[in-house]
């Protein structure tokens, strides 16, 4: 395993009789971003969300850090702890504040005090550009702002992975550059990063590695230079052509 | 007609005492309630299946008898099977909160379920365990959903809690009645009892609207 820190190997879905992942393996580095992209129905937000184990895996194996997540005897809870989620549609909890839903976690799953959980939380604000929006409630917020809350709020847990599953699809196009902005920092930070993203021109920059999923097959594993200027399968080349 | 309203005046304040008798019945039943409507359906909604069998056999128990049936069988059954001499009281609660649970989980169940499921997604994501997520995330969504439909249920409990007058307990009714006998009346203190169970009713309804709109706002 070296120093990868995620390693998937082999790993199977299906949901009935449709089979969404075929047997995927592929490893990420610490610090490294990926950018998982491909159509629609391709598996790869399927693939995302069997990283933290929203999806159980149908066959193969997981490892985060030195777990092995799709080991029974692992702690899931424990392992998601480490690995933060951002979702699509943000799903913050309407019925707290910012504030509250930056630190309901620390505290309760953590047990840091509620001033340690708060100082953590402003300083996240301040990092997303939303410190003067602690005391509102998500309803109030735009879309931007409610992705970039939900970006503060699964950082809170000072995780060692962050999983995006296309965090700016359901945000106008004028909101999407702030969300990206904030990724781009974390990127920058060292971060590692799993992106599921329609943002072509995000994945070309800030990724070190795009994943190309078509039928719930890993067709392409290389640099964003490689993949836009010269992908080798068929089938990238088709998809590129129709987004790009 | 021989309407005589004067005859009954006198007792008036007796039944109007029927007003805390019912209303502190009505809230402990309605609290019985609430508290086996929540766990029974954390039952229904759980993966354990023999958990969700007991739940929904014991809803389909309470709601498929007549309510005044299993009123008789806890206040006369009880001394017969147990030798416990059962205050009508703790019979009538006993009853009307077992079986009001039953209603109430069926509500409880509905806005869970209604509640969006990223929700549950975020919280999982978060490494949260299930005992906060659904004490801290889950249900308080859930109840406001649910707000109309909970206090509905319980202006039906205030409505329907005059069956306990059948074992004796001195509620409104009841004391209506003993008015009606005591006085050879019949039209009279029942119109006083009528009376005051609607504007019990138009009341909670009034608080509710008023504790749904304060909900409403805090979002």
């Amino acid at each position: 395993m070296s120093n990868a820190f995620i390693k998937i190997e082999d790993l199977h879905k299906s949901f009935g009789k449709l089979d969404v992942l075929k047997g995927i393996s592929t490893t990420i580095q610490k610090g490294e971003v990926i950018s998982i992209i491909g159509p629609s129905g391709s598996g790869k937000s399927t693939f995302l969300r069997c990283i933290n184990l929203l999806e159980k895996p149908t066959s193969g194996r997981i490892w985060v850090g030195d777990d092995e997540i799709t080991d029974k005897s692992t702690d899931i809870m424990k392992v998601r702890q480490n690995v933060g989620m951002v979702f699509q549609h943000f799903h913050l909890f309407p019925h707290k504040t910012v504030l509250e839903n930056i630190t309901y976690a620390p505290m309760k799953v953590k047990g840091i005090s509620k001033a340690e959980a708060e100082k953590i939380a402003y300083d996240l604000l301040e990092q997303v550009g939303l410190a003067e929006k602690a005391g509102q409630y998500p309803n109030r917020l735009s879309g931007g702002q409610k992705q970039r809350v939900a970006i503060a709020r699964a950082l809170a847990m000072s995780p060692d992975v962050m999983l995006f599953d296309e965090p700016t699809s359901a945000l106008d196009p004028e909101m999407v550059k702030e969300v990206l902005e904030v990724m781009r920092s974390l990127a920058e930070t060292g971060m590692t990063m799993a992106i599921v993203t329609h943002e072509m021109g995000f994945a070309k920059e800030v990724a070190d590695r795009v994943l190309f999923l078509d039928g719930g097959v890993l067709v392409e594993d290389v640099p964003p230079e490689e993949f836009f200027s010269n992908p080798k399968s068929q089938r990238a080349q088709d998809f590129l052509e129709k987004v790009l | 007609m021989d309407l005589d309203f004067l005859r009954i005046v006198p007792s008036i304040p007796f039944i109007l005492n029927g007003i805390w008798v019912t209303l502190l019945f009505v809230l402990v039943a309605a609290i019985i309630g609430f508290i086996i409507g929540t766990i029974l359906s954390l039952f229904k909604i759980s993966n354990i299946s023999w958990l969700k069998w007991f739940a929904d056999a014991y809803t389909s128990i309470f709601r498929g008898t007549p309510l005044i049936l299993q009123l008789m069988i806890f206040y006369f059954a009880t001394p017969q099977l147990t030798g416990y001499d059962i205050p009508a009281f703790l019979a009538g609660i006993l009853a009307f909160g077992l079986n009001s649970g039953a209603y109430i989980s069926e509500i409880i169940r509905a806005g869970i379920q209604a509640v969006d499921d990223g929700q549950r997604e975020a919280a999982e994501a978060l490494g949260v365990p299930y005992k906060p997520m659904m004490k801290d995330i889950i249900l308080p969504q859930a109840l406001k959903n649910i707000l109309p439909a909970l206090l509905n249920e319980f202006v039906t409990l205030t409505k329907e809690s005059a069956i306990v007058s059948t074992i004796g307990f001195l509620d409104i009714m009841r004391r209506a009645q003993v008015v009606s006998a005591n006085t050879y009346t019949a039209f009279e203190p029942l119109l006083v009892a009528g009376l005051i169970y609607y504007l019990l009713v138009m009341g909670l309804t009034q608080l509710g609207g008023l504790l749904e709109r304060r909900l409403r706002k805090s979002e």
